[in-house]
């Protein structure tokens, strides 16, 4: 170092700033704080995963276990919510209701988020015929209306869970690999991903070190939203009878067995849809939540 | 101009025979023999044999798709495995009953959403911004089978004014059926506008916010002025295809829907052709959505291009 | 009651404003105690750097705040009204009919939707649009009003934009940075009309600006802001002569000059001192040498057969408008793009240097030791950097995908010291590039390039997002680090007078040719061919009484064929031919 006469940068020249980057989680926790919905949709979905999980301690009764003398009965002491046509405690169906729509969902959304991810970035990445080619087909998929193809696909694949959730995939990868493909274009010609290029980098390297930190909230964003399309269309499916088998406590199966006698036991069939809508709604909630608070467009995400 | 129509119109066609191959190839790929799923376990040898010769399924799978795909450029779509009827008579028939439904939930839907889109938009964080996005909010979290059913208690049930269910078959004249039309119709509206109302409210606000609104505004221009003529145009474009992809939507969203009414349209017969594996019916109905989705997404692209003279006069050099 | 009798009087007349913007559930002042005053057809300037709240005051002249601020305090009149206590339609009346706005980006102020002619119309007045496009000197008229936005120019955008304004013959114009965005010679005449139109229409200005150059060329009056609070105003010849305020001072001896033949260093109180240019030993070697390279986009010819060398400790200039050419050689360089002509070779380094090579292929087929020798230090350092990761890490990387350390201890110690390097403190390594001013980010972006080691640096505008004062600060950091490291630098820039103080040689590209290149001495002493002279007429010094440095240049066309290109008045100086037009 011959020469050191420039002034070195003041600290005052900063903007104020904390003395340390905040980590993944503690950014996550500042957003939940900043952000009244998302506190309050994430805690209405954590509310619904606990009721799910601790089902067996909330109730004594057994969700499907018929019980011809208490058929129909009105909300009493006894049965909070009173009972369906075969005399099963709505109430215990409903709690254990959400094992197989959250269990579904989950894994549903959850496996095409991983495939929508990964094909999203490498469409944006490669770009040229490759791009072109998958824009194509995926329209293509698209343009065949999802319940139409899960019906199909149930039919003859039958209705184990499995089925669905690879159903659900199939169905759901389009529209989640438009939206990556969307978010990670807007940041592949930033220039760090320029200087990534040109110090010669890979492309997985470039995709994970600089294109995937700066999209996490997208697909945060995208999961949410996701599982609340996808809450919603299994329970259709059950509700048209293609999706839960008789007698699994789901919310969509009760409301197609319980519609029937809505006149005479109405709590039947409003308590599965009360559970179905809060949790939907949480969802919602935060998906807007952690949008708004992340500057995430959901704009591209609007379908 | 016309070079970007013509563009358009042929990445629409592209679309379509993937998607005409697609459902071709997913009805193949079903498992198992085609003729015994569509027959069931216990059937005759001989009636396999019967339906693989009426399936052609002894022909090479190109050659049969090129007979299908042929036949229903022509509107010709083979006959029912169940009734034996046309498909295509039968689909029409069903179809447009469908149509009346998707004709009044469409215009609901879209004028009502986007009044109340951009409304919301316009009152950002005062209280009708926060009713109509509360209101939405929950439109687009409840089930269609759940506000189908809450309409039928409040306006079958509790106020007898319209049928809870549809008593006649797909042969129905339109007078018949209108009156059992409404209660379908704002069951799918409402959910439709849910998503159509946020998309609004967003891209209203994006505008808003913009440099040339400001512009307009400090031009000292009327408040109604600087909304309509500078804001909606740009603000309506995001929001076209939203509206057009919920059209599309349709096609699929009215099977719940005309099921809980027991309504005489395409989704009630989407629904009975799968249970009896009507392999002719299912494959008509998969390209028709596959049409609307690919007109509604046209028809939205050339909308935007009305909107937006960027589109339409490139080309044309400064 | 005095004043209210002065403000009668003024047009404008701005008294102890304060405006302060909510955050986080408190208010956060922006602008505190402005007063100001302008008087009939006279121009008073807003100068400050990036957040100093010149925008928004100019802002409440329209009676308009940005969403979320609000005036905690004082007044503004304009025409003897108080624009805060009108009503609805009286503000209305007053925006654009008593006073009018021509915004930063005429690209973005425009509506999209509408075509020309009915924008300039709907802002009142009677006069026929064809009039008011004349009157900004648009040629055709009658066919611009029928186009939309986006089918202008940037400078036509902005001519559109100010006929905008004087539609309804206001009596104030408020131009907030009005030609920030615009090439220097667009910017030249897009400042010209509005002069001619002030004069013209008896108008009052307000001129808000970070350039003081522009200042000095238009203003009357100048209120220097620093935080939101005005620190100096005086009347432009004495506010440039005998700044009075300190910062004034620094700001002022900050900008560089066309004349200075050295980077200038600025002291506490304004003081300037020129460091003479560092001497490049005459055996200096090569380190990169581009010969014909020839750069096309799809079927337009970006670069078309430029030549030039740089050697080891050398700053070399590339020089020219938006189009010229010179970012696209900077980023074939880079191997980012691949020419289509011509040949890019490093040079042999010193002991036989294993990274010497072929600079026209891509990036990913160079060899990692050549790779390395080459670095680029990107325009914008807010998007340089990857905001997820921290600066740390962004110079960690290469050094170990370079393989520059062989272990974590020894990276993270490189990298301290890469980062203090820079002269920054090396404790910031842990923060985000958001936690970081855009000056620090500047330098961590330099620091990321040092890191390959490299002996060839390309600059690409690296200090046209800065502040005046952080722009000193990096040139002065670039220029030390040449004399340490013995770097061959290419130095892009559209600025004339930063590159007079930083640059050894100069190369002027023209629309992908290099119409003159030279020592930087003999070029800005003898410009000889007419778009050089075009661009140094077109800087505007920051100094109210400076004479022209150049004569205009005259129309002109270029004359160069087949093998008779150059016209060299000797000494490593040469001119493309050319004659004048007509």
């Amino acid at each position: 170092m011959t020469t050191l006469d420039t002034p070195p940068g003041t600290p005052g020249d900063a903007p104020e700033a904390p003395a340390a980057p905040p980590s993944a989680t503690a950014r996550a926790w500042r957003t939940v704080r900043s952000s009244r919905a998302a506190a309050v949709g994430l805690a209405i979905v954590a509310v619904h995963v606990l009721i799910a999980l601790l089902a067996p301690l909330l109730t004594t009764y057994d969700p499907i276990a018929n019980n011809a003398d208490q058929a129909l009965l009105g909300p009493s002491w006894s049965h909070w919510a009173g009972t369906d046509q075969y005399g099963r405690d709505v109430l215990a169906r409903v709690l254990y209701g959400g094992r197989y729509a959250i269990g579904v969902s989950v894994a549903a959304t959850l496996i095409t988020l991983l495939i929508g991810t990964v094909v999203g970035c490498a469409a944006a990445l490669r770009g040229g015929w490759f791009d072109d080619v998958l824009g194509r087909v995926l329209d293509a998929v698209l343009s065949i209306p999802s319940v139409l193809a899960l019906l199909v696909v149930v039919t003859a694949l039958g209705t184990g869970p499995s089925v669905i959730v690879l159903a659900i995939a199939v169905v759901y990868v389009p529209q989640v690999v438009r939206v990556v493909r969307g978010a990670a274009l807007a940041v592949a010609p930033a220039d760090y991903v320029t200087a990534a290029r040109a110090r010669g980098e890979g492309t997985w390297a470039i995709l994970r070190r600089e294109i995937l930190p700066n999209i996490t909230d997208v697909v945060c964003v995208e999961f949410a939203m996701r599982a609340s399309w996808v809450v919603l269309l299994i329970s259709s499916l059950s509700f048209l009878g293609f999706g839960a088998d008789p007698p699994t406590p789901d919310w969509g199966l009760m409301v197609a067995e319980n519609r029937t006698a809505i006149t005479v036991v109405p709590m039947a069939s409003l308590a599965p849809i009360i559970a179905l809508a809060t949790l939907v709604v949480g969802l919602n909630l935060a998906a807007d939540g952690l949008s708004k608070a992340w500057g995430v467009d959901r704009i591209r995400e609007g379908s | 101009m016309l070079s970007f129509i013509a563009r358009r119109v042929l990445a629409a066609l592209g679309t379509l025979v993937l998607s005409s191959v697609l459902v071709f190839l997913a009805v193949q790929a079903l498992p198992g023999d085609v003729a015994t799923q569509v027959l069931g376990k216990d059937a005759t040898p001989d009636a396999v044999a019967a339906l693989r010769e009426k399936l052609r399924l002894d022909q090479p799978a190109w050659e049969r798709y090129a007979d299908w795909i042929g036949g229903a450029v022509q509107g010709d779509f083979g006959s029912s495995l169940v009734s034996g009827k046309a498909v295509g008579g039968e689909v029409g028939m069903y179809l447009g009953n469908s149509a009346l439904i998707a004709l009044v939930t469409v215009l609901f839907a879209v004028t009502g959403s986007i009044v109340l889109g951009i409304l919301a938009g316009l009152y950002r964080d005062r209280w009708p911004d926060h009713l109509i996005s509360t209101v939405s909010l929950v439109g687009m979290s409840v089930p269609e089978f759940v506000v189908a059913t809450v309409l039928v208690l409040v306006f079958s049930v509790a106020l007898p004014w319209f049928p809870a269910v549809v008593l006649y078959g797909p042969e129905a004249s339109v007078g018949r059926l209108m009156p059992a039309v409404w209660l379908p119709a704002l069951a799918l509206a409402i959910v439709m506008a849910a998503y159509i109302v946020r998309m609004a409210r967003t891209s209203v606000i994006d505008v808003m916010a913009s440099e040339y609104v400001t512009t307009a505004r400090l031009k000292g221009l009327s408040g109604w002025r600087v909304v309509t003529r500078h804001a909606l145009p740009s603000a309506l474009l995001p929001t076209l295809h939203v509206i057009a992809l919920n059209v599309a939507w349709l096609a699929g969203g009215v099977a719940v829907v005309e099921n809980v009414f027991n309504y005489p349209g395409i989704g009630k017969l989407m629904l009975a052709s799968v249970q009896n594996r009507d392999l002719p019916v299912i494959q008509a109905i998969a390209l028709i959505s596959a049409v609307v989705y690919v007109v509604c997404n046209l028809a939205a692209d050339l909308g935007a291009m009305a909107l937006n003279p960027k589109l339409r006069t490139r080309g044309r050099t400064r | 009651m005095t004043a209210a009798v002065v403000s009668v009087t003024s047009p404008v007349s701005v008294d102890s404003l304060c405006v302060a913007y909510r955050s986080g559930g408190r208010d956060v002042p922006v602008v505190r105690e402005v007063s100001l005053e302008v008087l009939p057809g006279q121009t008073l300037a807003l100068v400050g750097e990036s957040g100093s709240g010149k925008s928004t005051v100019a802002a409440t002249l329209l009676g308009h705040l940005r969403h979320g601020s609000r005036v905690t305090g004082g007044s503004v009149r304009v025409d003897g009204a108080d624009v805060f206590a009108l009503p609805a339609r009286e503000l209305r009346r007053l925006r654009g009919g008593t006073v009018a706005m021509v915004a930063q980006n005429a690209g973005h102020a425009l509506t999209p939707s509408m075509r020309i002619g009915r924008q300039i119309k709907e802002a009142g007045g009677d006069i026929p649009v064809v009039d008011l496009l004349e009157q900004v000197r648009l040629p055709r008229p009658a066919e611009l009003a029928r186009r939309y936005p986006h089918e202008l120019s940037g400078g036509q955008q902005q001519r559109v934009a100010i006929a905008m304004a004087i539609a309804a013959r206001p009596k104030v114009l408020v131009l907030d940075e009005p030609t920030t965005g615009l090439d220097v010679v667009t910017q030249r005449g897009v400042l010209d009309l509005i002069g001619a139109l002030r004069d013209e229409l008896g108008l009052s200005a307000v001129l808000v600006s970070h350039d003081l150059g522009v200042v000095a060329h238009m203003a009357d009056e100048v209120a220097v802001l620093r935080s939101g609070r005005i620190v100096e105003a005086a009347p432009t010849g004495r506010l440039f002569a005998a700044p009075q305020d300190p910062y004034t001072g620094r700001l002022l001896a900050s900008v560089p000059r066309l004349d200075d033949e050295g980077l200038a260093r600025v002291g506490e109180t304004g003081g300037r001192e020129v460091r003479p240019k560092a001497v490049i030993p005459e055996e200096a070697p090569v380190a990169v040498s581009v010969r014909d390279v020839t750069i096309d986009y799809g079927s337009s010819r970006a670069v078309d057969g430029v030549s030039f060398d740089v050697r080891r400790g050398e700053v070399l200039a590339l020089v020219g408008e938006s189009g010229s050419g010179k970012s696209t050689l900077a980023w074939a360089l880079a191997g980012l793009r691949t020419p289509s002509g011509g040949t890019m070779t490093h040079g042999p380094g010193h002991d036989g240097d294993p990274g010497a090579g072929d600079l026209a292929r891509p990036a990913g087929k160079r060899p990692s030791a050549l790779r390395r020798r080459v670095q680029l230090v990107f325009q914008n350092a807010d998007t340089s950097l990857n905001p997820r990761r921290s600066v740390g890490d962004a110079v960690r990387r290469p050094l170990r995908f370079f393989g520059t350390t062989d272990s974590r201890a020894a990276t993270a110690a490189r990298a301290r010291q890469l980062i203090s390097d820079v002269r920054l403190d090396p404790a910031l390594a842990e923060r985000l590039p958001a936690q970081l001013s855009g000056g620090q980010r500047q330098r961590i972006g330099i620091a990321r390039a040092l890191a390959g080691e490299p002996d060839v640096l390309v600059a690409d505008e690296i200090t046209t997002a800065l502040d005046v004062s952080v722009q000193a600060d990096v040139l002065r950091l670039l220029d030390d680090l040449r004399r340490e490291r013995e770097l061959a630098c290419l130095f892009i820039s559209h600025d004339l007078a930063v590159v007079r103080g930083i640059a050894d040689r100069v190369v002027v590209l023209w629309r992908g040719v290099v119409v003159e290149e030279g020592p930087t001495d003999a070029v800005f002493s003898a410009p000889g061919h007419p778009y050089t002279r075009q661009l140094m007429a077109a800087v505007l010094e920051p100094d109210p009484g400076a004479r022209i440095v150049v004569a205009p240049a005259p129309g002109w066309v270029d004359a160069a064929e087949g093998g008779d290109l150059w016209v060299a008045p000797g000494g490593g100086h040469r001119v493309r031919r050319w004659r004048a037009a007509g």
